[in-house]
């Protein structure tokens, strides 16, 4: 019976990781392959890959577009991280009624559809560039900005700390530790789970992030991975195979940090900290 | 695990003066001061211009104000009709699915004792990376008429003829909710994956030695537990599929006919693809603002959170 | 007492909130710098596809008799027409172009929704030297606007070893009627057994393109006024459409690259489509020889010619600082040089409406892929006859509800209830 339930669960997830990997599998075998016969759909590998990738590199900055995303995704991901926790935090562990109300309010942030307050933000920055050029329009400091403080990590984060055991705030305290040093020494390496999980989602929210930078920013050297592969398909006659080419260089950092981060996912590692 | 918790939430202050109680007060507000101006700065100043704008009405910059016109019209509107029953079908039929699935994945592999865990989690995470125009271009070959799916339904003579997925109004909605299941599902496995690291591991064997099976484990330990984060994934899922986008610009185009367009494509085309009507669109926005707060009070209500 | 051990974190907090605060004062001002009287050291011009488009503004930098410090910078078609919306809607001209490349279909939506946008360049160059239906698009109030780039002229590619086993010559396919390239389309799919066209049922492109062959568009000559339900063209063509269908030799397409693949796979025998789509023909070498293009189908009406359009785009001047040298550049080249011209169709296969080019050499220059056919040279003498329409505002957004309709009518829905309810739709939301 036991090894049956084995079997089965190997095999669901077997068909679940290949479903779920299987576009991206075409991708690779895409790449190697010329234009027409990406068209086509064949599935099987060819012979194009370097002259693909020659041609990429040759036609776009994709240097300077992987650069930028990876400034943008990392300080993102850190600011993210701590404004959003300090928040949850805060909302959560010195809850009251006004902040409740507060907390409630900052939610609703999240439900407007950007595309809504796309223009009215951007009219913000273009006041912005007038007195702070360094944070205006086309920087890459704009293109962070509004992406750094989010409702959607407060919450996350509020909610994680439902489930952190409060009495390590009292014991912090009675071992004289300040507010904020609570937070840090003991909070944050005790919610590392959490905080690996939210580091896939803001890294791969900002990797991937389009419609923000696509109206904020300008110029060539601006550029990130997402406008440049949405150049990529506009032409006339796109190549597929280039393009292809560049989404998998463009996918690998995201999964790549997936990959790391979840193994802090480890079962049981909290028990020992709670003690 | 549950006393713990309410334990935790007691008043902490019982012993401590009132001076005490009211400096953690006043410290609260200063952790989540940043957050509070930067989201007044950044969304809350152009959510109010927003909402200036769904009074107004014109092309382009030539706006005036028409008072509730604009509300008016969404009722006569049937393109918006359809894209809102559209978007409740997706709502109704996808967001349960996924948040299932997702959970169901996650307790499978967060086993300690199960082989290649890292692969299977990245496997079935990748799909909320590949890029969207891969992934668009792909499945619309998985489900064209010559397509493997038919051919897959075809060789196992569950159906006799190919399917018109994309240009059938019901089949491409089907494809739609396919869609937007298989990307999403590993995006919110993370959270449960990483809220189950917070669940107390003795609660699970305590409940071994009583016999419980792996379902009763399941729904009497688990999902009492992972409560906040369920509350959280349904809410953003909720908000998610009512802003859906890129899966029906990619994958459908609103099409056939509108019978797959979801409000925020609408949103973007009053905005961008037709002679631009921002007023008109801030209006719609504001509709899915009005939904999203409904539902959310809803779902905050049943997981009995709002105490 | 360590409550304050982390003051001067608390400090740094609360400096990152004035300085929010600070930014949040100082953004009302958008307006007033929009127009700083600066004459900008640098040009700037977007465009979308460096095979085409990008490729022109190069060679015309190139062509330029004076020094110019031009940017060209890429953007999809779709993220312009975004970029362009914000920028413009929000009333500040920071990070806006100097020069933009937009669409004919939708040049008269921008320019009536941004008025004081964009710079009329008429006084720049001939207007008279261009193909007359480039000007009714491009211009606005008797001003002209845009300086016409390619011709969108369309024509109908197909494969002659196809047609000719199933008994048809280049003769048979020039100057038909929609009706009759249907009939030789219910023929060569019998004998070949190969579908004639490739069709994607959300996109009405054909529709457009057989409207326009009879002078006719979604809208009346003001550009505003919905003219559907007693627009005889459009009728024509839905008739066509659902004929075609009927027909069973339309493979369905739902994407670009499902498009492309059909007929480089060898498995349509037509397109009808606009010249642009040369390239993407000519990208599938092993075809090389089997090619030709016949002028396109005409509707089965008085009026109607064996020309038409399909896409094309125009380039425009946005009235910011360097208006003046943008404009002299585009008119010194795009304007008035034939050289260049032929150049541009040398080097990029890029076709103008700049008719002096026409007697140009390069124009008259054979084709190889082709069989030798003089392709330029025909869809040179095509474009001058492509009946001018105004298309107005509301293309796109006519085009949702007819396309909406079109599901119905292939279903069964009459024709007549099909287009009422669509002229209703329409009218009840373009207020």
């Amino acid at each position: 019976m036991r090894k049956f339930k084995r079997i089965a669960t190997y095999t669901f997830l077997s068909i679940a990781a290949l479903v779920s990997i299987f576009p991206f599998l075409w991708m690779l075998v895409s790449m190697t392959n010329k234009s027409v016969d990406v068209t086509k759909g064949r599935l099987l590998p060819g012979t194009h890959l370097f002259e693909n990738f020659k041609v990429l590199f040759e036609s776009v900055d994709m240097l300077t577009a992987l650069v930028n995303s990876t400034i943008i995704a990392v300080i993102t991901t850190f600011l993210t991280l701590l404004i959003g926790s300090l928040a949850g935090y805060g909302f959560e562990i010195y809850r009251s009624p006004g902040k409740d109300r507060i907390f409630n309010i900052l939610l609703l942030s999240m439900m407007i559809p950007f595309a809504a307050i796309m223009i009215p933000l951007y009219r913000l920055f273009g006041g912005i560039s007038s007195s702070m050029p360094f944070l205006g329009i086309d920087t890459l400091a704009a293109a962070i900005l509004p992406t750094i403080i989010t409702a959607f990590f407060i919450f996350f984060f509020r909610q994680n700390t439902k489930m952190f055991a409060k009495d390590l705030v009292e014991a912090g305290r009675i071992d004289g530790l300040s507010e904020l040093g609570i937070f840090f020494r003991i909070y944050l390496p005790t919610m590392k789970t959490t905080y690996a999980a939210a580091a896939i989602i803001a890294f791969m929210n900002s990797w991937n992030n389009y419609l923000w930078p696509l109206v904020v920013l300008q110029s060539p050297e601006n550029q990130t991975i997402p406008l440049l592969i949405s150049n990529l398909g506009a032409g006339y006659s796109p190549d597929y195979g280039v393009i292809m080419a560049a989404i998998v260089i463009a996918t690998l950092p995201t999964a790549i940090v997936f990959f790391i981060m979840q193994k802090h996912f480890v079962e049981g590692m909290m028990g020992s900290v709670k003690g | 695990m549950s006393k713990v918790l309410k334990r935790a939430s007691l008043p902490t202050a019982s012993k401590k003066s009132i001076g005490r109680r009211f400096k953690n007060n006043y410290i609260g507000w200063l952790f989540i001061l940043i957050a509070a101006a930067g989201i007044s700065l950044f969304y809350f100043y152009p959510m109010i211009r927003a909402l200036l704008l769904s009074f107004q009405s014109g092309m382009g910059s030539n706006l005036e104000y028409v008072g509730l016109d604009n509300y008016i019209r969404l009722f006569s509107d049937p393109t918006f009709i359809a894209a809102l029953s559209n978007t409740f079908i997706y709502l109704l039929v996808q967001v349960p699915v996924m948040i299932i699935l997702a959970l169901f994945f996650s307790v499978l592999l967060n086993d300690a004792t199960l082989k290649f865990k890292g692969f299977f989690r990245t496997a079935i995470f990748l799909p909320c990376v590949t890029s969207l125009v891969a992934y668009a271009v792909i499945f619309k070959y998985l489900f064209g008429v010559d397509g493997l799916i038919n051919q897959f339904l075809l060789d196992l003579s569950i159906i006799s003829e190919p399917l018109n997925w994309l240009s059938d109004p019901v089949l491409a909605k089907i494809t739609i909710i396919v869609a937007i299941t298989w990307r999403w599902t590993g995006y919110n496995m993370i959270f449960y994956l990483s809220a189950l690291q917070n669940v107390d591991r003795s609660m699970y064997e305590a409940a071994k030695i009583d016999g419980a099976s792996s379902f009763q484990q399941f729904f009497y330990i688990t999902v009492p537990m992972l409560k906040p984060i369920i509350l959280f994934t349904s809410i953003i899922s909720t908000i998610g599929t009512l802003q859906l986008f890129d899966e029906v610009m990619n994958i459908t185009n609103g099409g056939p006919g509108n019978a797959t367009l979801s409000i925020s494509m609408y949103i973007y085309n009053l905005s961008f693809e037709y002679s631009p009507d921002f007023g008109y669109a801030a209006t719609v926005s504001y509709v899915i603002v009005i939904l999203i707060v409904l539902l959310s009070l809803i779902q905050f209500k049943v997981a009995g959170d709002d105490k | 007492m360590k409550y304050f051990q982390y003051r001067k974190t608390w400090l740094l907090m609360l400096t990152v909130v004035t300085f929010l605060v600070l930014a949040a004062c100082s953004s009302d001002d958008a307006n007033s710098n929009a127009d700083g009287g600066e004459e900008p050291d640098k040009i700037t011009a977007w465009a979308w596809d460096p095979h085409f488009n990008i490729a022109a503004l190069e060679i015309a930098k190139e062509a330029y008799s004076e020094d110019i410090n031009l940017e060209i910078i890429e953007n999809a078609q779709d993220d312009i027409v975004q970029k362009l919306n914000t920028g413009l809607s929000s009333g500040s001209m920071k990070g806006m172009p100097n020069i933009v490349l937009i669409e004919d279909q939708r040049a008269q939506s921008f320019l009536q929704s941004y008025p004081d946008a964009f710079y009329p360049i008429g006084e720049y160059f001939n207007t008279d030297d261009f193909a007359n239906y480039k000007l009714a698009p491009t211009s606005l109030d008797g001003k002209q606007y845009g300086l016409p780039f390619d011709t969108g002229v369309t024509g109908l590619f197909f494969r002659t070893d196809y047609l000719q086993e199933a008994g048809y010559t280049m003769e048979d396919l020039t100057n038909i009627t929609w009706q009759e390239y249907i009939e030789i389309g219910k023929d060569v799919k019998a004998k070949t057994g190969k579908d004639m066209i490739s069709l994607d049922p959300n996109d009405l492109g054909l529709i457009r393109v057989m409207i326009q062959s009879a002078g006719s568009w979604y809208v009346e000559e003001d550009g505003e006024t919905v003219n559907l339900v007693d627009n005889e063209p459009l009728r024509k063509a839905f008739e066509n459409y659902k004929a075609m269908i009927e027909a069973d030799f339309v493979k369905a397409n739902s994407d670009w690259s499902q498009f492309i693949a059909a007929f480089n796979s060898g498995d349509v025998a037509t397109v009808p489509s606009g010249n642009w789509i040369a390239p993407s023909i000519e990208a599938e070498e092993s075809q090389a020889g089997k090619w030709a293009v016949a002028p396109i189908p005409r509707l089965n009406m008085d009026g109607a010619v064996n020309a038409s359009n399909q896409g094309g785009s125009s380039f425009y001047v946005l009235d910011i600082p360097g208006k003046e040298k943008a404009a002299e550049f585009l008119a010194d080249t795009f304007g008035s040089n034939s050289d260049f011209y032929q150049d541009l169709v040398l080097d990029v296969g890029a076709l103008g409406t700049y008719s002096p080019a026409a007697d140009g050499e390069a124009y008259q220059a054979e084709n190889d892929y082709f069989s030798g056919q003089t392709v330029i040279s025909d869809f040179s003498a095509w474009t001058e006859e492509i009946p001018s329409v105004n298309y107005g505002l509301h293309t796109y957004a006519i085009e949702d509800i007819l396309a909406a309709e079109m599901q119905n009518y292939l279903k069964g829905k009459d024709l007549d209830k099909v287009l009422a309810d669509a002229q209703a739709q329409a009218e009840s939301q373009l207020k």
